[in-house]
């Protein structure tokens, strides 16, 4: 964005908020409790201890743009992927096709798979992740279970001691593929524009096709666990489908040609919440169909579908917020693009009552979903003949200019975009981040938990626990600017009476 | 085999002050050439990851940034595993250094049996950058000494050990 429109916007943003904070009354944010790393969560009641407004803080990530600018261009893969431990691949991909697009210029054959290889290798390991260890104490020990008992060793007392070393060694075995090809997880140096550094030895090929197999195999065994223990709980499947924890928003997703779900190239196309298409774009045409909104007491900027206009955080037919994530891409999309993920999609809307679903919990299942995917995709690309040929790079001889990229991160779409000078320094530099896309339905799902478990007054006991699960479903990454201890994201909910005292805090490191 | 005594420096070294326990292994590594006995790592990852980082070591001494805002940047937290219960345990979706260590010997991994955590306060871990801010780049040297003088103290604390058992 140049200077001049910058300016506009800022002073319509301004105006903005302005009107907002005449029209609410004042709301000023402590700038001390700004930087601590919390995760925080201001809930304020009405005269009759009801919910009124329930706002949801985190951490703001400083200076990225200032931190690029004049740097080269081709140095973004590696920096994009140390801002956050979390999804260092997705980044680092994300950015290495914004590349491409900037030095106009199409990966190899085998450069693309390999990239696609070690892409869906990430994806598999992130959402076991995420089934297992993040989500897991959620559903798989159980949401009434003792705070004690609800994590990681949970887990594995609920799956096995054989289960749970599977998981570990399944994990580490993906990793090790990631490394093959990038070197470290968390500083991948795979990525370049045209291609990618390094080629796939056939001497080392037997062990990734085994691997792919393995990976195949644990993902339907995750989707066996998690039927058993979760599908098979008439408690949890009532918890996932209540009300609570449903929206009725737009989803975002990338689709392939014949609109089926894809984590690495394609189209991004959105569905309303009756599942009608409300657009399809190439993802180099995002500022047309993608706008972001502030609002005065959040450092989130929240994304809405442009041609829409803002509408506020509403639901229904009309509304302009989507989300994203694994739900979202299922929604999204018309099916999956491999047999066994299919089946495991068709029977997902099956017993969710059809598309689509609005449920935000069910994002734990449609993450079981996509690792068969993954997996399945992996297999492919391990037993493509093209995956072993040493041409893995085009060099590129265009002038830059500009370049957008996107993927599908676990936690959902990714736009990497720069501009730089006929050098290749960067000039500007833009990211929106899952979470972004994110943002305005977690808000939503914050303040709908909130509503549902404070009347008149009175805090149901477990309310921490239930807006958190709210957004963990999302997966929303807190925690990625920062390893500070304790390292992951500790959440302190206040809640104010309508003079704006402060009347209760708890807090769940 | 591993050396048996690990210096483990934790953070991102592109955000500011939150590098700073990055900064402190490389020092260290630097002062420690020539002790085949510790080893001084440096790693950006965190939670399980840890587990591959850890496992097969006799001792561990982590390093990594905190922000209490009860102490002045630069201060010099030290911790052993027992005050980490308090931090990290309640929590049932982040796997802590505590976790890492329970999930291990769950697992039949070899896990260290002393840990020590040094964590320096910080100022700034959420700004873009490649500096640490005055008073954190500051303590960097005194927590080099300290991370050191943990780490030979857990080596020669495990000679005796070695001495009485054969």
């Amino acid at each position: 964005m140049d200077d001049a429109a910058q300016q506009v916007f800022n002073e319509g943003q301004a105006r903005a908020n302005a009107a907002y904070q005449a029209a609410k009354r004042n709301l000023t944010i402590d700038p001390i409790t700004r930087l601590e790393g919390h995760g925080k969560i201001d809930i304020y009641l009405d005269p009759r201890g009801d919910v009124e407004r329930a706002y949801l803080q985190v951490p703001e990530l400083r200076g990225f743009e200032v931190f690029s600018l004049g740097r080269p261009a081709e140095d973004m893969p590696q920096i994009t992927s140390r801002i956050c431990g979390v999804c260092p691949t997705a980044h680092h991909m994300a950015s290495t096709k914004a590349l491409d697009a900037l030095y106009q210029i199409e990966p190899t054959p085998a450069g693309r798979k390999i990239r696609e290889l070690v892409y869906h290798t990430f994806m598999l390991e992130d959402h076991a992740l995420h089934v297992f260890f993040l989500g897991g104490p959620d559903f798989i020990v159980g949401p009434e279970a003792p705070p004690a008992e609800r994590n990681i060793l949970g887990v594995i007392g609920k799956v096995g001691l054989e289960a749970g070393k599977k998981v570990i060694a399944t994990r580490r075995r993906l990793r090790e593929l990631i490394a093959y090809f990038g070197g470290k997880v968390v500083h991948p140096v795979l990525g370049q524009p045209g291609g990618v550094s390094k080629a796939l030895k056939p001497e080392d090929l037997p062990r990734f096709q085994e691997l792919a197999k393995d990976g195949l195999e644990f993902a339907e065994w995750t989707l066996q666990v998690f039927k058993q223990l979760v599908l098979g709980n008439p408690d949890y499947v009532k918890l996932i489908t209540s009300d609570a924890y449903t929206h009725k928003t737009c989803y975002m997703g990338l689709v392939d040609a014949q609109n089926k779900v894809s984590f690495y190239d394609g189209q991004l196309r959105v569905v309303d919440c009756t599942g009608k298409e409300v657009c399809k774009f190439a993802p180099a045409q995002y500022r047309d169909f993608v706008a972001e909104h502030v609002e005065p007491w959040s450092y989130m900027k929240f994304t809405f579908l442009k041609q829409r206009g803002w509408q506020g955080f509403v639901e229904g037919p009309d509304t302009s917020i989507y989300s994203v994530a694994p739900l979202a891409r299922l929604n999204a999309a018309d099916g999956m693009a491999t047999p066994r993920a299919q089946a495991a999609y068709a029977e997902f809307f099956q017993t969710l009552g059809g598309k689509p679903v609005h449920h935000t919990l069910a994002n734990h299942w449609a993450r079981v979903v996509e690792m068969l995917y993954a997996a399945e995709r992996m297999v492919e690309l391990v037993n493509d003949p093209e995956i072993t040929s040493p041409e893995v790079r085009r060099i590129p001889t265009a002038v830059p200019a500009e370049g957008i990229g996107v993927v599908e991160a676990p936690r959902g779409t990714l736009f990497h975009h720069y501009q730089t000078d006929a050098r290749g320094l960067i000039t500007m530099a833009n990211l929106i981040v899952a979470t972004g896309n994110n943002a305005a339905r977690i808000a939503m799902s914050v303040e709908k938990a909130a509503k549902g478990l404070i009347k008149g007054g009175h805090v149901t006991e477990g309310l921490l626990n239930r807006i958190e699960m709210a957004f963990r479903a999302y997966d929303p990454c807190l925690g990625c600017a920062t390893h500070t201890l304790p390292g992951h994201t500790p959440l302190t909910v206040s809640i104010f009476n309508h003079h704006h005292q402060l009347v209760q805090q708890l807090v769940q490191h | 085999m591993p050396s048996p005594v690990l210096i483990l420096g934790l953070g991102n070294d592109i955000l500011s002050d939150d590098a700073v326990g990055l900064h402190i292994a490389h020092e260290a590594r630097a002062r420690l050439a020539g002790e085949p006995d510790i080893e001084v790592r440096a790693t950006t990852e965190m939670g399980l990851a840890l587990l591959d980082e850890i496992a097969g070591r006799k001792a561990v001494v982590l390093v990594d940034s905190v922000q209490t805002g009860r102490a002045p940047p630069g201060h010099l937290h030290e911790f052993g595993l027992g005050d980490l219960t308090q931090v990290l345990t309640t929590s049932p979706h982040f796997l802590g250094v505590r976790e890492t260590l329970t999930l291990g010997n769950l697992l039949g991994l070899p896990m260290p049996r002393q840990v020590r955590i040094l964590a320096i306060e910080v100022n700034d871990p959420f700004t873009l950058g490649t500096d640490l801010t005055p008073a954190v780049q500051q303590a960097v040297t005194a927590a080099v000494d300290r991370v050191i003088a943990q780490a030979r103290e857990l080596t020669s604390a495990l000679e005796q050990t070695g001495a009485a058992v054969s």
